[in-house]
C-alpha cells in the first residue's frame, strides 16, 4: 500500500489530506492518471510529485510503502 | 546611526564582515505586492546597499490587508506600488539606495539591469515572469529565490546557477494560471512565512554563506499546520533548456511572451504595447475629459472610468483593464482609447 498526500487546494478537491492507494509498480504518470480518473483532479498534469520527500519524474516507479506527495505549484505573491 | 545594525552584527554568521558585504550588494526585486513589501522591508532594514524594485501595478484597498508597506493614503492617491514602496522604504532607512521602476518586467528591461545585480528576489504573481527570471538568472549566473503563496499555503526554493536545479527543471511547462489564485484568497501569515524563508536565504547569499543555504523545496500550510521539505538535487536535468548543457533560454525570447495577460485573481487584463511608449498623461487626460470621459490621475498613471470597466493607463503605454477577463475585449477597449 502507498500513502498518497495532497497539498494545498488539492486537499479540497480530493476531499482528504491523504489516501491509501495500491500503487506499487506503477509509474508516477500512471498514478496521476488514477488520481485524475478517480477524483477528477483535472490539474494533476502540472502538479509536482515527491516520493519519500524527494522530487520525482513522471517515469519514476513507485515501490511498496513509498509515500507520494502531490504539490501544486502556486503563483500568488 | 552607528548603532543601527548592532543586533545583526552580534549574530555571528553575519558579524562585521557580513554586514559590510550586505552593504555593498545590489538586490533586484520583481514585484512589490505582498511578498515584495515584506522582502523589501527586511532587506532595507538589514542595510542592503541597493534595492531595485520593478512593479507594474498601483496600490488598491484590497492590498492593505497584507501588503505591509502601503497605507490608505497610497490607495487614495492611486500611487504605483514601486513609488509608494520607495517612499516608505526611504523613511525606514535613508542609507539604502532604492530604485523604483514602474514597468512590466520584460526581457529587455531585465537584461539592461542585471549586469550589476547580486541577487534576484521573486515577488511576482505569475509563472510567465518567474520563468523569465529563471532564464535571466541562469544566463547571467545570478542566484534567485522563488516564493509564492495562496490561501494559507506557501512555498519557496533557492536557485543557484551551476549548483541547484532550476525552476524549469522542476516545472517542465508553465502551469495553467488562475488555477490556484482565483479561489483561495490569501492570509497574511502565509505571506509572512514565505517572506521569512526568502529573506533568510537572501541574507545567507549576500554574506556568501553558501553552505547554509537550504537545499530543499520547502512548503507549508499555516492553517493546517503542515510543513514539508523535499530534496531537489535529483531532478537537475542536463538537457534543461534553461540550465542544462546547451541552454537556449527559451523564456527570454520575445515571441514567448504575451502582450495581453489576465492578472491573477483580479478580474483584470493587462495590455502592453509591443514597444514601450512615453505617454504625455496630462495631455491624454485633457483629451479624455474633452471627450466626456470620467478621468483621475497622478504623474504616473491615468484612471478612466468607463462603467462597468475601468482602465488605468501608465506612462509606458501599458494599461490595466479592470472588470474583464476577456483578452479580446480588453484589447478592443485599449485600442478604442489609445488607437
Amino acid at each position: 500500500m502507498n500513502n498518497v498526500l495532497f497539498f494545498a487546494h488539492l486537499k479540497d478537491e480530493v476531499g482528504a489530506e491523504s489516501l491509501q492507494i495500491e500503487a506499487k509498480g506503477k509509474s508516477v504518470l500512471a498514478l496521476k492518471q488514477v488520481v485524475h480518473d478517480t477524483y477528477g483532479l483535472s490539474s494533476i498534469d502540472s502538479v509536482m510529485t515527491a516520493i519519500n520527500e524527494e522530487f520525482a519524474e513522471d517515469d519514476d516507479v513507485i515501490q511498496e510503502g513509498d509515500t507520494i506527495a502531490f504539490i501544486p505549484p502556486v503563483s500568488g505573491g | 546611526m552607528n548603532d543601527r545594525y548592532s543586533r545583526q552584527l552580534l549574530f555571528s554568521p553575519i558579524g562585521e564582515k557580513g554586514q559590510s558585504l550586505i552593504g555593498r550588494k545590489h538586490v533586484l526585486m520583481i514585484g512589490a505586492g505582498a511578498l515584495g513589501s515584506g522582502n523589501a522591508e527586511v532587506l532595507v532594514r538589514s542595510g542592503v546597499g541597493k534595492l531595485t524594485i520593478i512593479d507594474r501595478d498601483y496600490v488598491e484597498a484590497s492590498n492593505l490587508q497584507r501588503q505591509q508597506l502601503y497605507t490608505e493614503e497610497d490607495v487614495k492617491e492611486k500611487l504605483p506600488k514601486a513609488i509608494a514602496a520607495k517612499k516608505r522604504l526611504m523613511a525606514i532607512n535613508s542609507e539604502v539606495e532604492v530604485v523604483a521602476i514602474v514597468a512590466d518586467a520584460v526581457p529587455s528591461l531585465l537584461e539592461d539591469l542585471v549586469s550589476e545585480v547580486d541577487l534576484i528576489l521573486d515577488a511576482t504573481d505569475n509563472f510567465e515572469t518567474r520563468m523569465l527570471l529563471n532564464d535571466i538568472s541562469q544566463k547571467h549566473h545570478i542566484p534567485w529565490i522563488y516564493g509564492a503563496c495562496v490561501g494559507s499555503f506557501g512555498m519557496s526554493l533557492t536557485i543557484i546557477p551551476g549548483v541547484t536545479p532550476c525552476l524549469h527543471c522542476l516545472l517542465k511547462k508553465i502551469p495553467i494560471q488562475g488555477m490556484t489564485c482565483d479561489t483561495g484568497g490569501i492570509i497574511g501569515p502565509a505571506v509572512q512565512m514565505v517572506i521569512a524563508h526568502q529573506t533568510a536565504e537572501a541574507l545567507k547569499i549576500l554574506v556568501g554563506d553558501l553552505d547554509a543555504i537550504r537545499t530543499t523545496f520547502t512548503s507549508f500550510d499555516m492553517w493546517r499546520n503542515q510543513y514539508s521539505n523535499i530534496k531537489v538535487a535529483k531532478i537537475k536535468d542536463t538537457g534543461c533548456l534553461s540550465c542544462g548543457e546547451a541552454p537556449t533560454y527559451p523564456f527570454l525570447q520575445q515571441e514567448n511572451l504575451t502582450k495581453t495577460t489576465v492578472l491573477c485573481g483580479r478580474d483584470t487584463v493587462q495590455v502592453r504595447p509591443s514597444t514601450a511608449q512615453q505617454l504625455d498623461l496630462q495631455r491624454l487626460s485633457q483629451q479624455m475629459k474633452v471627450s466626456g470621459y470620467d478621468t483621475k490621475g497622478n504623474p504616473y498613471l491615468l484612471s478612466i472610468d468607463l462603467k462597468p470597466e475601468r482602465v488605468v493607463i501608465f506612462q509606458d503605454g501599458r494599461a490595466l483593464i479592470h472588470g474583464t477577463k476577456d483578452l479580446a475585449q480588453a484589447r478592443s477597449i485599449y485600442q478604442k482609447l489609445l488607437g
